[in-house]
């Protein structure tokens, strides 16, 4: 075989090295210029999450480096060992270089070893439960809404927010700088809670408690100015999945407990008694249907649907447009095995829909109210 | 030499449409294999579409029930695996081992007929699911319980079942394809046919009838629990009757990720008859490359529980190492491939352009996929588009490419007819800009946070313009489809005649005529090297050095 060496350079191989160094040049500026921003995590509020980005951008260093180190050479090789026209000669047959093959598999291995003992180490931090923490919270991940209880050093409840959204005036409070275990349990199917901030998600497994723990940094909120981080369930769940929206309340300590002692009030003030006369109407759910296809109520008035949530998963019963979209009143949620009276404002005559809102396509009725 | 003659299978076909319901030629099968996988990427490309097009803007347009959009990305996945990328090597395979090894058939012919037949049936049955009550299956490909479980919530409906059944009779043509492929590479080569002179493509058959045959009855086992606790009052996955949830997905993966090498090492077979080709020279370090493929399947048993790291029941540490170390196989077959083409005198037809695709794209799937294997990001990106973005990149980057060299490198040898290469080369650029447009962005989706599987996002989210490109992407993947099945259309009736070996080949296929004859060889070259169609021609032995008869 013959193997001619090629001594000149060809124009194509300034093309080439135009192309790598263009490579070279532009991957670190896109990276790190503001287009580049997004490959990276959002800014890490958690003590856990700021190793993790750590981990990230070293992870994400060797890879660019690979990337343009390979790709580089694949580009270059392409454009620069062209063949040309009425070239038949064979190129040099080469058929291996026992040297550099155990070189090119050494490299990688140090490099996936390296890259194994820091994301272990990483691990250690970020996975650790303390067995003393300062804050419990245990966290129910349901079709399709999320519950927070907060618990006591001894495990024992001593508040429930039911309602997962801010906006409602839910959501799960944790004070900056305290370590903060979830233990997460789910009724139904699986769940997984995901706060991308926190850069970290942790499946909710029916039959087994998980647990992880974190400390929101101190600098994320002040007396009177709570930040919030917005959390979605990541394990497809059902039809309802991408409803299971909830929010991280990150609070200063001290409106942390102003917080917590005013959820224990409320969780313990008896509900207003519903107003006298007003029409009362009883509605049941189980294996997430009610046991009413109807109701009529009279217009002009008040009235009362006393809710009986003997299901496993939270139901509530809002009133919409026959559309089953537009909303015309809503209702908190009623947690699994418990009861409500809601009391509704008084309607025009016409057709409604009476409606879970967690539920929607399984759980509807009519309401006409004359 | 040592000179044996082949005995005829068949001497002739019978007429026309006949002949394809009853053959056990492996050609046909492998011919009609392809056919069926193609027919089902369009059906899961149709699906993708129907999610690409919800996604591209905030708000629900398409899937105002979304339970439909749920059965839409559920059933392109599962038709995309198990009946496009599966039987579409594996239909590469039927066609081009036997004749790479210079054999004259499979095998078992008859088996061979029966696990092709299997498929379409399956693929019928699983979109038999769409009208059912409560459509198709609806839980993701992986339908992890209790999601795919029964219950009003859960998977109520008897789509869930149809999925269960097809997939058990893709898994059981699998293990029979499977058998017979290790059959036919042990007992059916021909003389001087070493297992080190086989050529690549072999080696990766050979090495996925393994994994196929050991992994894929533990997915079966797992899918027969499924429909026991559907159907009989089962509570194999109920955590309320002493069941356990995780138990599914650990046989589901065990399966389910040697699966992405099943997916995966016959593509990489592909282009490793495709580079040395269209570079003129042999593949670089033939055998590190074999050791690489052994060590992939090896590998590939021990990091399936790294699709669960956040599930709370996985020993982290070991997983995450094995994870790591499947990495070096795969890069010692990245640098072998980028040394075959460097030096090399490489000619630009489509089957190498597709196999270049593979190269690049195949890196970056490679690359982001050491992201997860480091299990603190992982807890960040798992089930976020992150994720999505990472198995694109192998499957479609990596495998469709490879499919796509597979496709335009043998049609001149199954056809006898040249595919065109301008519209070969439309189709390329269109794949390769629509993929990339479509797949990349999805990286910074799951960086910022969006999970897979949702079928509407909130506009104030940060994700529309990602989304809105990811959606236009997808769309031009579908158009590039167009010119390749235009082409495929008018060159099997003017397309240039190919003659015997159109691409100056290496192997054995190329040293019959075009189509072969029913029992494959009237004589083969003299089998000194893993490339006995390039010594035959270039002299190293007289070039018709070849056997008398018998």
């Amino acid at each position: 075989m013959s193997s001619t060496p090629r001594k000149r350079l060809a124009p194509e191989a300034l093309i080439a090295a135009v192309v790598v160094i263009l490579l070279a040049v532009l991957v670190p500026l896109v990276v790190y210029s503001g287009a580049g921003s997004s490959l990276f995590p959002p800014t890490a509020v958690t003590t856990q999450a700021r190793d993790t980005r750590g981990l990230y951008d070293i992870v994400f260093g060797i890879a660019v480096a690979i990337f343009v180190a390979v790709e580089g050479l694949i580009i270059w090789s392409v454009i620069r060992y062209r063949r040309k026209a009425g070239d038949d000669e064979l190129p040099p047959q080469t058929h291996g270089n026992t040297l550099i093959e155990i070189v090119w598999t050494l490299i990688p291995t140090v490099i996936v070893l390296y890259l194994f003992a820091i994301s272990w180490n990483t691990l250690n931090t970020v996975d650790a439960v303390s067995s003393n923490p300062e804050i419990r919270v245990h966290a129910v991940a349901q079709q399709f809404a999320w519950k927070f209880e907060y618990l006591d050093a001894n495990g024992k409840v001593v508040a429930t927010q039911s309602e997962p959204s801010a906006a409602k005036g839910g959501g799960m409070a944790v004070p900056v700088g305290k370590s903060v275990l979830v233990t997460l349990d789910s009724p139904d199917v699986i769940h997984a809670f995901y706060v991308p901030k926190f850069l970290f998600k942790r499946d909710v497994v029916p039959g087994q408690t998980n647990r992880f723990q974190f400390t929101v940094d101190a600098g994320e909120a002040t007396d009177g100015h709570p930040n919030i981080f917005g959390g979605q369930c990541a394990e497809l769940c059902g039809t309802g999945h991408r409803t299971m929206l909830f929010n991280v309340i990150a609070m200063s300590p001290t409106d942390y407990d102003a917080w917590l002692k005013a959820l224990i009030i409320q969780n313990n003030a008896t509900p207003p008694p519903p107003p006298s006369g007003a029409p009362e109407t009883t509605v049941t759910a189980q294996n997430t249907a009610f046991d009413k296809s109807s109701i009529d109520v009279p217009a002009g008035h008040p009235f009362v649907i006393d809710f009986k949530n003997m299901d496993i998963q939270p139901h509530d019963i809002d009133i919409r447009q026959s559309d089953k979209t537009t909303l015309i009143q809503d209702q908190p949620i009623t947690d699994a095995g418990k009861e409500s009276h809601y009391t509704y404002n008084p309607l025009q005559p016409g057709t409604y829909v009476f409606i879970c809102s967690i539920h929607p396509t399984l759980m509807s009725g009519t309401l006409t109210v004359h | 030499m040592a000179t044996h003659a082949l005995a005829p299978a068949t001497t002739a076909y019978r007429p026309g449409l006949y002949e394809w319901l009853t053959t056990t030629d492996h050609k046909k099968i492998g011919i009609m294999y392809v056919i069926n996988s193609f027919l089902f990427f369009l059906i899961g490309g149709f699906f993708a579409l129907g999610v690409r097009a919800e996604l591209a803007a905030p708000g629900l347009q398409i899937f105002t029930n979304e339970h439909v959009y749920n059965e839409f990305f559920s059933i392109h996945a599962t038709v995309m695996i198990f009946l496009f990328i599966i039987p579409m090597l594996a239909g590469l395979g039927n066609y081009a081992v036997p004749l790479m090894i210079g054999a004259p058939d499979m095998a078992f012919p008859r088996v061979n007929a029966l696990s092709f037949w299997m498929l379409p049936l399956a693929g019928m049955l699983l979109l038999a699911g769409f009208l059912t009550q409560g459509g198709a299956a609806a839980a993701g490909w992986t339908s992890y319980p209790p999601l795919s479980e029964v219950g009003p919530t859960k998977s109520p409906g008897p789509g869930q079942d149809l999925w269960i059944v097809a997939l058990t009779l893709i898994g059981t043509s699998s293990i029979l394809g499977g058998i017979n492929f290790l059959v036919t590479i042990f007992k059916m080569r021909a003389p001087g046919m070493t297992l080190f002179r086989m050529p690549i493509m072999v080696w990766t058959m050979l090495v996925t009838s393994v994994l196929v045959v050991m992994a894929t009855p533990v997915l079966t086992s797992a899918l027969v629990m499924l429909f026991i606790d559907r159907n009989y009052g089962g509570h194999f996955f109920d955590p309320t009757h002493g069941g356990i949830v995780v138990l599914y997905q650990n046989l589901f993966w065990f399966y389910s990720h040697p699966a992405v090498y099943v997916m995966v090492l016959p593509a990489m077979g592909v282009i490793s008859e495709v580079l040395p080709v269209f570079s003129r020279k042999p593949l670089f370090g033939y055998k590190a490359f074999i050791f690489a493929t052994a060590g992939i399947g090896a590998l590939g048993f021990s990091v399936w529980a790294h699709h669960m790291f956040t599930t709370g029941s996985v020993f982290l540490p070991f997983f995450s190492l094995m994870t790591f170390l499947i990495a070096v196989p795969t890069g010692v077959k990245m640098f072998n491939w980028v040394a075959t083409i460097f030096r090399g005198k490489l000619s630009f037809s489509t089957p190498f352009i597709f196999a270049i695709g593979f190269l690049t794209m195949f890196l970056i799937g490679g690359i982001n996929g050491a992201f997860s294997a480091a299990v603190p990001v992982d807890f960040a990106l798992h089930d976020t588009y992150f994720v999505v973005a990472h198995l694109h990149y192998v499957l479609f980057g990596g495998s469709v490419f490879g499919v796509f060299a597979g496709i335009y490198y043998w049609f001149p040898k199954m056809s006898g007819r040249m595919l065109d290469e301008t519209l070969g080369k439309v189709h390329f650029v269109l794949m390769f800009v629509g993929f990339n447009l479509t797949f990349f962005p999805m990286h910074m989706l799951g960086l910022q946070g969006m999970p897979r599987r949702i079928a509407d996002y909130a506009s104030n989210a940060g994700w529309n313009d990602w989304n809105l490109l990811a959606s236009i992407g997808g769309f031009i993947i579908g158009t590039s489809i167009l010119p390749f099945i235009w082409n495929v259309f008018v060159s099997l009736r003017n397309g240039k005649i190919a003659g015997d070996d159109p691409w100056e080949g290496n192997t054995l296929e190329w040293a019959t005529s075009s189509p072969p004859p029913p029992y494959n060889f009237d004589r083969l070259p003299e089998i000194r090297s893993e490339r006995p169609v390039f010594d035959a021609r270039h002299g190293r032995l007289t070039p018709h050095d070849e056997m008398g008869p018998a």
